[in-house]
This record gives C-alpha cells, structure tokens and sequence, in this order.
C-alpha cells in the first residue's frame, strides 16, 4: 500500500511539475515585451520569450567613459602569503608554525606571471564574448626562469580568491594548463575580498588573487605577504579590466549621458533611483564606495547608508545574483565587465 | 525464604510498609487489597523493580525471583518467540502453550493478540523458568472466566510441582479463596492482617479487613 | 520551470563530469555522516530513554538545545577550529570531505538521540519491568529494546539522510565548496544562485529532491517489511 502511494506521490509531483511550467510561460511573455532591447546581434537569436534578461544599457558601450575613465580601473593582483606572518587564532593568541605551501605558490605566480599564462588570460573570453575580459598590464612583472614540478609535500595548492575573478571562469580555463604540465593541484576558495583575504589570514591559503588595492596594501602592511625571489614587491599586479556602469534601458538618471562617471552616480543618488551595491566589502563594492559624492558619506557601514534605503539597496551577494537584482527591480548597478558579458551573454542566467 | 522488612516512600507520601516476613515453598500467598493499597507497589519491590527506602537487600541474594507485572509487553516477534525469552526449552514451551491454550497462535505476531492472549502468552513466558519466588501482578485481570480459571489450575499444579513460593498479587477476592494458602491484607500501604486463608478471608479480626470483606462482598 | 526540468534532464543525460563528480562527493558525504550519526546516536537515544539518573533531564535540554544548533555555527565553530591558525590546524582536515562529515554527524547526532529517546520513554519502562521479571541481563534488554525500536531506526536514518543531504551551511564553511572535490549539491547550487543561473541551481535542486525521494522510498519499503 504504501509503495503505490509513494509511486503515485512522485507521479503527482511530476505531474505538478509539468503542468505548473505551463502556466508560467504566459505571464513572463507579456513583461519583457516592454522592456525588450537587444543590445547584441547575438542575443536576439538566443533569447526565448519566457527569460527576461536584456535590459541593461550598458554605460561602458559609450567608447569615450571606457577609455577615459580611470576611476572604473579594476586591477587584479596575486600576492604570496608569509609563513613568517603574524597569524593570531580565534582568541587573537599568536600561532606558530602555520603550514603554507610556499614553494606551490611560488610556482603558481611564477606561471601567472609567464608569457604563458599572460596570453591565455588576455585570449579567454574573446571569441566567446566578442570582446576582451581580461587586460594584461603593460608593466605588469614577468616570469621567465623554470619552475619546478610538483612534489609530494608541494602538490596542492590552496588559492583564495574572490567570486567575481572564479564567476568569470578564467581560472578555469587557465589553470589546467599549469596543473598538467607541472603536476600541482591546486584547490580554489572563491569568496567575497573580505572573506577571501580572511582565510588568508586564517593559514588557509597559500596565496591570493584578489582585485582591491586598499585591502592589498593592508595585507601586505601587516605583514602576511612576502616577496618572491626575483620580484621587487608583495602586491604583484598582472591583469586589469574595467568595472561598467550598468542600468535599465530608460536610463531615468540619464547616466549615459553623464560627464563621467561620478557624474552619473550623483545623477542616480540625487534622483534616487534604484542601486543595488554589493555590500560585501569586496573589490567591487569597495570600488562603488569611492565613486558616490563624497557628501552623502556612504561607506561600507551600514550606518553611513540607513538614510537611502529606499533606493541604494545593498545585498550582500555574489555578482551574478546582484545582475539578477538589478534585472528584477530595474536598477543601477556596478559590476565588472567579464561578470556582465557572461550574464547577459547566457540570456540573464549564467 | 525470608524477607527483611521495608518501607517505600513515593513523593513524601509512605506508600508502602512491610513487616519482617517467612515464606514457605510451595505455598501460594495472594496479596489482597483496595487500588492504591500497595498491592503492586509491594509486587515490584520484591521483584526488585523499585528500589526500598532501606536500599538494602530484602531478599537473600541467592534467591530467584520471577515477575509478571500488570501489563505486560509483547515483542515484536510472534508468540513463541516471546515465550522462549524466558528460557529456550522446547519441550516446556509446548507443554507450557498447551496448557495455557495458545499452541495455535505460536506463529502469529504476538502484537496482534487480544488481551486474553497477550496474557497467557506473558503468563507462559515467565513460567518458562523455574523461580524460587514467582510473582504475579493480576494475571488473569484480562481473561475471561473459563481461561481464569484454567490459569489458577495451572498456578497451583505448578506451585506444588516446582516447590516455588508463589506471590499472587489479586483483586478478585473470589481467586484469593480459591487459590490462596495464606493471605496478606494490604489497607493504605500497611499490611493490616495476614495468616491462613480460611483465616483472613472468612474469620477476620481487624475491622479493616471485616470492612474490605464486606464492602467487596461474597 | 520547464526550462529548469529540461536543464536538469539534459545534464543528466549528458553525464557532466563535474556533477558526477558532485553527486559522488554528496553520496558519500551524507550516507557516511547520516550512518554514523545514527550508528553513535541511537544506543545513546535509548540509553538515555530507558535510564532513569540524577542529572537525566540536564542531558536531555542540553541534548535538545543541540537540536537546534544553526548548521552555520556549526560550520564556523569547526572552521575555527582546524584553521591554519586553530589548534587542529596542523591535522589539515579543513576542506575536506572528511571535515564535512564531522560538522554534519555533530549536527545530526542530537537529532537522532533525541528521535530515539523520545520513542523509547513510552516503551521503556513496561519493556524493562517484564525483561526483569524474566531475569534477563541488562543487556539482553538493550538489545530486546533496540528490536523494538527497529521501525523507528529506520525512520530516523531517513530523517538523518534527509537533514544531510539539504544541509549547506556548515558543508559550505569547512569544507569550501571546492571544485572536484567538496562541492556537493547543496554548495553547487548556491554558487550557481550567486552567479545569478538560477534555472540551474533548480535543476540541481530537482535532481537533489529526486535523489531523497528515492532513499525515501526505499526505506519505506524496508520498512513495510520490517513491520510484517
């Protein structure tokens, strides 16, 4: 009696399943029917009637902001952590004898750093997405000797990064290479900067790819990064892209319009129209910090924003989730380039 | 055998006061009284479910003793199963079930007994074995007239058989008089008369007992 | 949600490394953890409930205070403790499978203590004073208890595999989510949420609820027959 039952359930689920998708699809193709824009040849073929994705006007298409604008410069650095470091525990006793993986991280940034790597991380995206997601630096340090191959004790190598640098799938395109032709394995934590830099911090990274200048500095500062042999500084800055202003097609504050780009977060803030901020401390977030006039004093408290809550509305999520809040509610958003050309390349989901 | 005296003290209240004791084999004692007596109270001490005030032994340790309480718990397993957790003798389990009328339930699940049954089948398993000291707490409580009776023909061919002392805990004065050797009047936990039944039950000398006598009738 | 279904059929179908890969790390983190906590929790469930000891009833609030321990506590407290900078550091559990394991049997085990007790305290005292007054040993009690209690076991392994397999938030801390390696279904689709590919952190969630049901039933049926 009871497995007909639990036979009929999984039907009756299925079935619910089923017929639910029906409905669904009526109601979403009458909303996008308003906001539709195309913005790229490419989508238009891609885009079934039921997912609303493409509304964003992308403020970085105007060619002049995308070059001009240094304040949008979102540089990416790796810096090796310090076994020498002063690690404290929970209780912020001072802690001997924390294991990292020096010579697997040496060997990591040394390929980073190779002409290798470099070509692979400025050639990653680009056929997809039409456009480049990564930028080598001009003077970005370079890695030329051998590195050494993988040993027992060395094998695995643990990299603390930040979502949107993991989100972007560039690691995960590049790195294979370097495990297969050196036989390390390495293991990646992506989390927001904060957290990323913290597991650092914590003895459970051998090094850190992460995208906040000021957050760098302060690693470095207090003593949990090192240099490497041959290499001038800590902080080894290697790729860079641009953050781009993103908003709904309307475009109510006429940030497109905008001077630069401060000018058009003031533009949205004194309109109050919508924003959604990361609100995680990352690198992003901390970028979208500096950009506000300085008078209204947002900061990474939650106090220095109490007062703008209808409409700067921090989330404290991943990237991708934040593109979909700025898609429900229809508002401005800071995000990096690569995280937006992967979402709305795959129609608003990635 | 004999039995020290005790007391058992239930949430400040005496609920129970025992007198120093001499039990004699194969002799069947019924333990008579009104609800909340002591009656049970005194079945389970003895037994050692409940430990006494005096925390000591009120039994010689070499002695063993055998319970069946109030209700009784059918294992899931079926009927001659439960029956042989009392001992695995095959040939006294078939006697046993025979005697008690329930050889054509060994196969059935013992959960699915009536009352009657699941208290013959708790009656055989504890009968598996022979004890020094059996006790009873109303064993017959759920059986019918003619399995009561086929129970106390049991009991006592069993008591005279095995040389045991048996402790026959009853709320039927009607068992005591059929039963009984001695019996022990229990009114508001204390043990108000005791001695021969033809004693107790027909010629009392304490009020209470008269009180009882009367009260719960012929 | 047709679009969900469709994906969580196409990637089913197309054998994805990577959610193979997945899958194998859920199954053998949440059998391996929901096993041993009933393994550990049930003797002392019905310990605790056929006992009768000064002091029982502070285990048994202790116990059900456990019950309600946040899974992201749990997760932080072992973080805490098996960092690179914590007193177990040097053993590198962190982000491993094993590490998950741990944090998920101290979420599970009060559960099914306190699943056990609960059951055995109606049973308890009447099976004890029979056992007795048969002279069993105090083992063979336990034992005849344990038997008793056999469909509930089994209903309490499926409430133990359930809370396993739906548990993120301490999976997520200890053991980070790495790819290929301690990634399961409930971390997978919280990273696909957070990149904003919710239609496939769906389709995970389909497959994931179609992987409990299946348990679900299966246990059922053990059950069933248990009860014959």
């Amino acid at each position: 009696m009871k497995k007909r039952l639990a036979v009929l359930l999984a039907m009756a689920m299925m079935a619910s399943v089923f017929s639910g998708c029906g409905k669904k699809e009526e109601a979403p193709a009458e909303a996008p029917a308003v906001e539709t824009e195309a913005p790229a040849e490419e989508e238009k073929t891609e885009v079934p009637a039921e997912e609303p994705a493409k509304e964003e006007a992308v403020v970085v298409n105007t060619v002049i902001l995308k070059e001009a604008d240094d304040k949008m410069l979102n540089t990416y650095s790796v810096l090796a952590v310090d076994p020498e470091a002063p690690f404290v525990d929970a209780d912020g006793k001072a802690v001997e004898g924390v294991a990292v993986n020096t010579a697997g991280a040496d060997a990591l940034i040394q390929w980073l750093l190779s002409e290798e790597a470099k070509t692979l991380a400025a050639e990653y995206g680009k056929e997809e997405y039409n456009d480049t997601l990564f930028y080598v630096k001009e003077d970005a340090p370079a890695f030329e000797g051998e590195i050494a191959k993988a040993t027992e004790e060395t094998k695995t190598i643990r990299l603390s990064t930040t979502t949107s640098v993991n989100d972007s799938g560039l690691l995960g395109a590049i790195l294979p290479v370097f495990e297969g032709e050196y036989g390390y394995t390495v293991e990646i934590q992506s989390a927001g900067t904060g957290k990323a830099i913290a597991a650092a911090k914590n003895g459970n990274a051998d090094l850190i790819l992460v995208h906040s200048k000021s957050q760098e500095e302060a690693f470095v500062a207090e003593g949990f990064a090192r240099v490497l042999e041959g290499f001038e500084s800590e902080r080894l800055s290697f790729l860079y892209n641009y953050y781009v202003l993103c908003g709904p097609t309307e475009d109510p504050a006429g940030a497109a319009s905008a001077a630069t780009v401060m000018d058009a977060f003031k533009a949205i803030a004194d309109g109050k129209h919508v924003f959604i901020s990361r609100g995680d401390n990352s690198g992003t977030h901390t970028k979208e910090i500096s950009l506000w006039p300085e008078e209204l004093g947002i900061t990474v408290e939650p106090e220095s924003f109490a007062d703008y809550t209808e409409w700067y509305t921090s989330a404290n999520t991943g990237m991708g989730a934040c593109l979909m809040m700025a898609e429900e509610m229809e508002g401005y958003i800071l995000t990096d380039k690569a995280t937006f050309l992967t979402f709305v390349a795959n129609n608003g989901v990635m | 055998m004999k039995i020290n005296a005790f007391s058992k003290t239930y949430e400040g209240r005496k609920v129970l006061d025992m007198p120093e004791m001499e039990l004699t084999s194969g002799k069947i004692y019924a333990v008579i009284g009104a609800n909340g007596s002591g009656k049970s109270t005194l079945a389970k001490c003895l037994a050692g479910i409940l430990t006494t005030d005096q925390k000591q032994q009120i039994l010689s340790p070499d002695i063993s003793v055998g319970y069946m309480p109030q209700k009784s718990y059918a294992f899931r397993m079926n009927v001659e199963k439960n029956i042989f957790l009392g001992s695995k003798d095959l040939i006294r389990a078939k006697k046993l079930m025979k005697d008690l009328q329930i050889e054509h339930l060994a196969k059935k699940s013992a959960a699915k007994l009536s009352g009657g049954e699941t208290a013959r089948m708790a009656l055989g398993r504890v009968l598996m074995k022979t004890f020094d000291l059996l006790i009873l707490d109303e064993p017959t409580a759920a059986m019918d007239m003619e399995t009561t009776s086929l129970t106390e023909n049991l009991l006592m061919e069993y008591c005279r058989e095995t040389g045991c002392v048996l402790l026959l805990v009853t709320h039927s004065l009607q068992q005591a008089r059929r039963v009984a050797d001695e019996v022990f009047f229990y009114y508001k936990g204390k043990l108000v008369e005791s001695g021969k039944k033809e004693h107790v039950l027909y010629s009392p000398e304490m009020e209470e007992t008269q009180k009882f006598l009367k009260f719960y009738g012929e | 949600m047709q679009s969900a279904l469709a994906k969580a059929v196409a990637l089913i179908l197309s054998a994805d490394a990577e959610l193979c890969n997945i899958l194998s790390v859920t199954a053998k983190m949440s059998i391996s953890s929901s096993l041993i906590a009933l393994i550990l929790g049930v003797p002392i469930g019905i310990w605790l409930g056929s006992s009768r000891f000064r002091g029982q009833s502070i285990l048994l609030i202790i116990n059900r205070t456990l019950m309600g321990m946040p899974p992201v506590v749990c997760g932080l407290i072992f973080y805490m403790l098996f960092s690179g900078v914590g007193p177990f550091g040097k053993w590198k559990w962190l982000f491993s499978v094993r590490i998950m394991i741990l944090a998920q049997v101290v979420l599970i085990l009060p559960i099914v203590v306190g699943n056990m007790e609960t059951y055995v305290t109606g049973i308890a005292q009447t099976v004890k004073e029979t056992a007795k007054g048969l002279g069993l040993s105090g083992w063979k009690t336990f034992f005849l208890l344990m038997n008793e209690c056999v469909y509930q076991i089994c209903s309490t392994y499926l409430l133990a595999f359930a809370r396993s397999i739906a548990e993120v938030g301490a999976v997520s801390m200890v053991g980070g989510a790495i790819a290929w390696k301690t990634n399961v279904m409930t971390t997978a689709i919280m990273q696909y949420t957070n990149r904003g590919n919710f239609s496939l952190g769906i389709a995970l969630g389909l497959i994931l609820m179609t992987i409990s049901l299946v348990v679900n039933i299966l246990i059922s049926v053990m059950q069933r027959r248990i009860n014959r």
